[in-house]
């Protein structure tokens, strides 16, 4: 066999990532996301020394608390704008049809996608709260190793929001029959995951504050990812404070919300490849 | 020829969308090494016949064979086929040469190729800028560049011609030319009858779903009612002359059924000495106008165009 033939083709899980990472990185929002999180990442950290006219860092718990009461909506609608056009615009614009008479998997597409739109909400949230990190680090008193580890599950579980939130807007635009309705299902669906389902819990917690209901209140958060995130993050640093603070003494350990989260990931990741898998042209 | 010789086989193909028949009971056959012209009304089937042969329609009845594999939902080998889709926009934010790069990686085949094709398609001066200024016939010799990236083995093009110059629909049919010799098969679905009359090898056109008639235009205008039409100067003065052609002349020339064409011309030559006419053939229009008009009569959905006779008042 004539040896140039044997080219070792690369796999076309990266060749699609590579095309969705460099379609991203050209839109719009994916700087407006990582400028926004940034914006927030150095409000919160330093919002203290503009107000003191020096350097006054927020206390590690505190400033997690801050970070993530704010993460909890703009992460999601990050996600939500970075990807809710992933199937439904192909489908539009007829690249669909195409990939799928190329000799690929419907999973490798789906992969390939998933990893580059994974990858970028990853790196932005990294790149914007690493930077409170290294100010932490820098600045405060803090030990490195409670920084450290502070920013590391304040990451991994915002990342984990993010790629929930990806899933989300896949199934969407999976099911939608044109790019504007996919918007507006996802913007509906943030509405009520990230505000309404809160007050709704807020209001059931004010209402009858039995150990019957503390149970249902826990079953309602795990189905909500939203408050899975924000538990995870009141527990983390055991603050005091937030909306759900009333939580923060639920038998429920860190290990178990983070298994929830992982849970609901996989679940969305099997929900949305499935109805890919199940897609009529 | 065996079926697995062939590059398309379909035998008795139906598709159903819900309970409206797409495809009833479609047979093609199609050699290695032809051009075969995809004809039919809008919505005769065309593009879903097209996604059968791919493969990413799974027909509700009948056998589709492929490069010699009989394909089934479950048996899916990868195969050198190009497809260009109708009415392609692709991803605005690439660049023209990152998009036909993309379509190569996934291909495995080499930037060189990719250099070759954007100069031959004469996109050398926006291959850097992105799609979303690129034209309709930019892009859709974007999509060609990218169907015939692997020179396959076969190529379906659904209207590749929409929204192309006359100079780039030339150089398609050249293209193709150049790959049927290579012993590619080529089904180009079209409305484009002139473009591709004189480049077909094997017409087929398709009419609410069923195929109406498949084959090399000489077959199809012989099994045709269709007239050949002959015509000389000074024609009313000799068709008086000789009764034997009066039977034959009509609206102004000789109109005279295909398989009495011949018996017909030696009459001309031999009898009446005439030796300066021109024998005109049912063309492609001819014949597709003729396989339509039943369909006209019969048409439940209302998919044939048909002229709605209107009273115009003008300056009422
Ligand atoms: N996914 C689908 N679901 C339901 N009906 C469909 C679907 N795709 C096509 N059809 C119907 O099948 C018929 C054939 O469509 P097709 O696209 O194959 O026509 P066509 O011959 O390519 O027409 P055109 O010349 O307009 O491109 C049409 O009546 C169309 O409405
Ligand atoms: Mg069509």
């Amino acid at each position: 066999m004539n040896s140039q033939t044997l080219r070792v083709a690369p796999n076309p899980v990266w060749i699609i990532a590579n095309k969705e990472l460099k379609d991203s990185l050209r839109n719009r929002w994916v700087s407006v996301i990582t400028f926004i999180f940034m914006l927030l990442s150095f409000s919160v950290t330093f919002a203290g020394s503009a107000i003191s006219a020096e350097l006054a860092l927020p206390n590690l718990p505190s400033l997690i608390t801050s970070l993530s009461t704010m993460t909890v909506f703009i992460i999601p609608l990050a996600a939500i704008l970075l990807s809710y056009d992933a199937y439904i615009g192909e489908e539009e614009a007829g690249t669909m049809l195409l990939l799928l008479s190329y000799p690929l998997t419907k999973q490798q597409i789906f992969i390939g996608k998933l990893v580059a739109h994974s990858g970028i909400m990853l790196a932005a949230i990294s790149l914007a709260f690493g930077c409170s990190a290294v100010a932490m680090l820098l600045w405060s008193e803090a030990s490195s190793a409670a920084v450290i580890s502070a920013f590391f599950q304040f990451i991994v579980s915002s990342s984990l929001l993010a790629v929930t939130f990806i899933l989300i807007s896949y199934l969407v635009s999976l099911h939608v029959s044109e790019k504007a309705k996919a918007v507006g299902t996802l913007l509906s669906l943030w509405f009520l995951l990230v505000l309404v389902y809160d007050l709704l819990l807020l209001a059931l917690l004010v209402a009858d504050l039995g150990s019957s209901s503390q149970a249902l209140v826990n079953v309602l958060m795990a189905l909500n990812p939203t408050d899975i995130y924000r538990a995870i993050n009141l527990l983390a640093v055991d603050s005091p404070m937030g909306s759900l603070s009333l939580l923060a003494d639920t038998a429920w350990g860190i290990e178990l919300l983070y298994g929830l989260s992982i849970a609901w990931v996989a679940c969305l990741a099997m929900l949305a490849s499935q109805s890919f898998a199940r897609k009529s042209i | 020829m065996h079926i697995e010789d062939l590059a398309v086989s379909l035998q008795a193909v139906s598709h159903q969308f819900g309970d409206f028949a797409a495809l009833t009971e479609v047979d093609c056959a199609l050699q290695p090494g032809q051009l075969l012209a995809l004809l039919g009304h809008n919505g005769a089937g065309k593009s879903t016949l097209l996604k059968v042969i791919l493969g990413l329609i799974d027909p509700s009845h009948g056998q589709v064979t492929v490069l010699g594999q009989r394909l089934s939902a479950h048996n899916r080998k990868p195969m050198n086929i190009g497809y260009l889709p109708e009415n392609i926009s692709f991803y605005d934010k690439l660049t023209g040469h990152e998009l036909l790069s993309y379509f190569a990686a996934l291909k495995g085949v080499g930037q060189v190729r990719v250099n070759r094709l954007i100069e031959e398609f004469g996109l050398q001066y926006a291959q850097h800028k992105p799609l979303k200024g690129y034209s309709k016939g930019m892009k859709q010799r974007l999509g060609i560049a990218q169907a015939i990236l692997a020179e396959p083995q076969l190529l379906l093009l659904d209207e590749p011609t929409v929204g192309l110059d006359p100079q780039a629909s030339e150089f398609l049919y050249q293209k193709i030319q150049s790959l049927t010799q290579l012993g590619c098969a080529v089904m180009v679905s079209t409305h484009e009858l002139n473009l591709i009359e004189p480049q077909l090898d094997v017409a087929m056109v398709m009419g609410q779903g069923r195929n109406l008639a498949t084959g090399p235009m000489d077959s199809l205008v012989k099994q045709s009612q269709l007239p050949v039409t002959i015509r000389f100067d000074d024609m009313i003065r000799r068709v008086t002359r000789y009764n034997h052609l009066a039977a034959f002349y009509h609206n102004g020339a000789l109109r005279c059924p295909v398989a009495e064409t011949e018996s017909l011309v030696e009459y001309l030559t031999t009898q009446c000495h005439i030796f300066d006419f021109e024998i005109e053939k049912p063309g492609l229009s001819a014949l597709y106008q003729e396989l339509m008009a039943p369909m006209q009569q019969n048409d439940e959905q209302g998919i044939v165009f048909q002229p709605v006779n209107q009273t115009v008042l003008v300056g009422a």
